[in-house]
């Protein structure tokens, strides 16, 4: 039974290795895989001929790939460096992501203004009773310096501003919820799914008075996302087939009713929601 | 002498002793005509030398591939596409901002020794005790369960110890002895280190005493000596290279650890800095608690993150070479112990 079994799996997969001319390999940000994933295997279905193999890496790790030819598509939560914008890689921006502020639920504020907003984090302010909350410290915690989740929050939350030295560091967003959740006082900024995933452990914070929502963003009145990013290589996509797997692949993810269907219900937005083009966070 | 794997390490001057055994066990002599045996020596033989061979070329390639990128930092190299920085911009300055074009390592490499120093100060103590407990005062039984568990032990992943200690112990020191103020810095990232590099160095310093001659105990407990009086005085010092090795191998292992150490230290490349503007704790308790960061946390957070080829990049390969360098001399000053060991 065992061995029969083998040997058909062996066949299938050798004929589907025949059969299968273009693979389209996607390399990159952790973030955005499963919404990726997710493509890849309904865009499968609805041809068959193709094969689309999602991996992780990071952001970087996509954008170094596609810039090499390591991978046809790189997914990243930022955009590309301008160095690597010169080797002619192009750029689409497949969903929006909504980013909020969050707290320790102890720290008893419920909102801060922009202004409050900056001074927490650059160091300005160094307790939470400055901004109406508890006579407690004000513990930071921020992702690393290369995150592009840091990189959001320094050009909307610090306005380019350099963050306060007085820190604590988390690798991803999981530990830093974690971290906050833990830690009195503690502060941060994370994507919208991750605090509706942890609305036990800890709290939003609503920015100018608005809380962070999917209407928030649309209506233009909450400010503050970033583009996921899918980006490709036209100069190394040599093979016409996978060109055109790539093209139809990309044009996908962007039809409506994927955006509609799939991308609300992940955690993100319809990449036709945001009508004011931000075109470099 | 037991089998453990780790009985290989200690002693590289154990090795001289095969050709002895080789001796003890001649082949029969018809076994060696056959024709077919011939054969499959040769083959065997081969096999072999390409194995070494390939484990030799993947070692030296991993090596110059992070010798590559990391010196092209300094140099003009084809993988650089930035600027060049100098050696001491790298190596003397303590402002690590790569976002505004500052590459100091000193933060880095200072928590590195830091944190690593601080876990070998807690577990070559407890680790040493519990070697001559385990090997001269244990009951037998005892003996073995303690042997086991050790090896258990050092089977845990370190990402499980990371999230015991961010989940766990933080919040509870946070909020016992620290005033709810965050508990991140060396003291936490040390102890979790300890606990990490004790099973090593118990199983190490277990074989060590349990290889002392028999008749060191016995001659000084003959000469009147009370039991502790012969491990201080006695036992120690003889078995002194090798705790040393196990000491040094403790190290090793605790300078190379990311995951663990990552999650509970804070991760802050200002730390430095922050010391100096912190006043409002004592000057102990500041330097046992302030977020820091070592090498290996920031190559962890930061390598697959960075542009290939820019400066930060291939600083950070750099510090990758760094610790290279620095585990290398700690291999080697671990056979300079094995040499001088008495035998």
């Amino acid at each position: 039974m065992k061995i029969r079994f083998l040997a058909q799996t062996l066949v299938a997969g050798l004929i589907a290795l025949s059969a299968s001319a273009q693979t389209v390999t996607v390399m990159g940000s952790t973030a955005l895989g499963p919404i990726v994933k997710k493509a890849a295997d309904d865009y499968m279905k609805l041809h068959p001929g193709v094969q689309i193999a999602v991996s992780g890496g990071g952001s970087m790790t996509g954008l170094n790939q596609v810039t090499s030819g390591g991978c046809n598509i790189g997914i990243s939560d930022v955009f590309a460096t301008p160095e690597q914008d010169k080797t002619g890689i192009k750029n689409f921006n497949i969903v929006v992501q909504p980013f909020t502020l969050i707290a320790h639920p102890g720290v008893g504020v419920k909102s801060l203004n922009a202004q409050q907003a900056e001074q927490v984090f650059t160091g300005k302010v160094t307790n939470w009773k400055e901004v109406g909350g508890k006579d407690q410290k004000i513990v930071r915690v921020i992702r690393p310096e290369s995150s592009g989740t840091r990189a959001v929050q320094k050009k909307e939350i610090l306005h380019g501003q350099e963050f306060s030295k007085d820190v604590l560091i988390q690798d991803s967003t999981g530990a830093v919820v974690t971290a906050v959740a833990t830690t009195p006082g503690a502060v941060s900024f994370v994507e919208l799914e991750h605090l509706e995933k942890n609305k036990a452990r800890v709290a939003g914070i609503a920015y100018n008075g608005v809380e962070c929502s999917n209407e928030g963003v649309k209506s233009g009145k909450y400010p503050i996302f970033s583009f996921g990013h899918a980006y490709t290589n036209p100069a190394k996509l040599t093979d016409p087939k996978v060109k055109q797997a790539v093209d139809g692949f990309l044009a996908f993810i962007l039809t409506p009713a994927f955006q509609q269907d799939v991308v609300l219900k992940a955690g993100y937005l319809p990449v036709a929601y945001v009508k004011s083009l931000k075109t470099q966070l | 002498m037991n089998d453990s794997p780790e009985s290989s390490l200690v002693a590289p001057a154990l090795l001289l002793e095969l050709p002895a055994a080789d001796r003890l066990a001649p082949a029969p002599p018809e076994f060696r005509q056959s024709r077919f045996h011939r054969l499959a020596d040769r083959w065997s033989h081969l096999v072999f030398l390409a194995c070494s061979l390939l484990v030799v070329a993947l070692i030296g390639g991993i090596l110059f591939f992070l010798a590559a990128r990391g010196l092209a930092a300094f140099l003009p190299l084809t993988g650089n596409t930035g600027r060049t920085l100098s050696f001491a911009e790298v190596f003397l300055s303590t402002d690590w901002a790569p976002s505004s074009d500052h590459f100091g390592i000193l933060p880095f490499l200072g928590g590195s020794l830091a944190v690593t120093g601080l876990a070998l100060l807690l577990a070559a103590p407890t680790g040493i005790l519990t070697g001559v407990f385990i090997a001269k005062l244990a009951p037998s039984w005892m003996r073995s369960l303690m042997r086991q568990v050790m090896d258990l032990l050092v089977g845990i992943p370190s990402v499980v110890y990371g999230i015991f200690g961010l989940t766990i112990i933080l919040p509870l020191v946070s909020h016992s002895f620290l005033k709810d103020a965050p508990a991140s810095g060396f003291a936490i990232s040390a102890m979790i280190l300890s606990v990490m590099i004790v099973p090593t160095i118990v199983s190490l310093a277990t074989d060590a005493f349990e290889g002392l001659p028999l008749s060191l105990d016995e001659g000084s407990q003959a000469l009147g000596s009370s039991r502790w009086q012969a491990i201080w005085h006695v036992l120690i010092p003889a078995a002194r290279p090798r705790l040393l090795t196990a000491c040094v191998l403790g190290l090793g292992r605790a300078i190379g650890e990311a995951m663990a150490v990552q999650m509970v230290i804070g991760n802050n490349p200002q730390w430095i800095a922050l010391m100096r503007e912190f006043t409002d704790r004592a000057p102990f308790l500041r330097a046992l608690f302030t977020p820091a960061a070592t090498l290996t946390t920031e190559l962890v957070q930061e390598l697959p993150n960075t542009p290939t080829g820019s400066p930060w990049n291939n600083v950070l390969f750099a510090m990758g070479l760094l610790l290279y360098l620095l585990t290398m001399v700690l291999i080697l000053a671990t056979r300079r112990f094995g040499r001088n060991e008495v035998a």
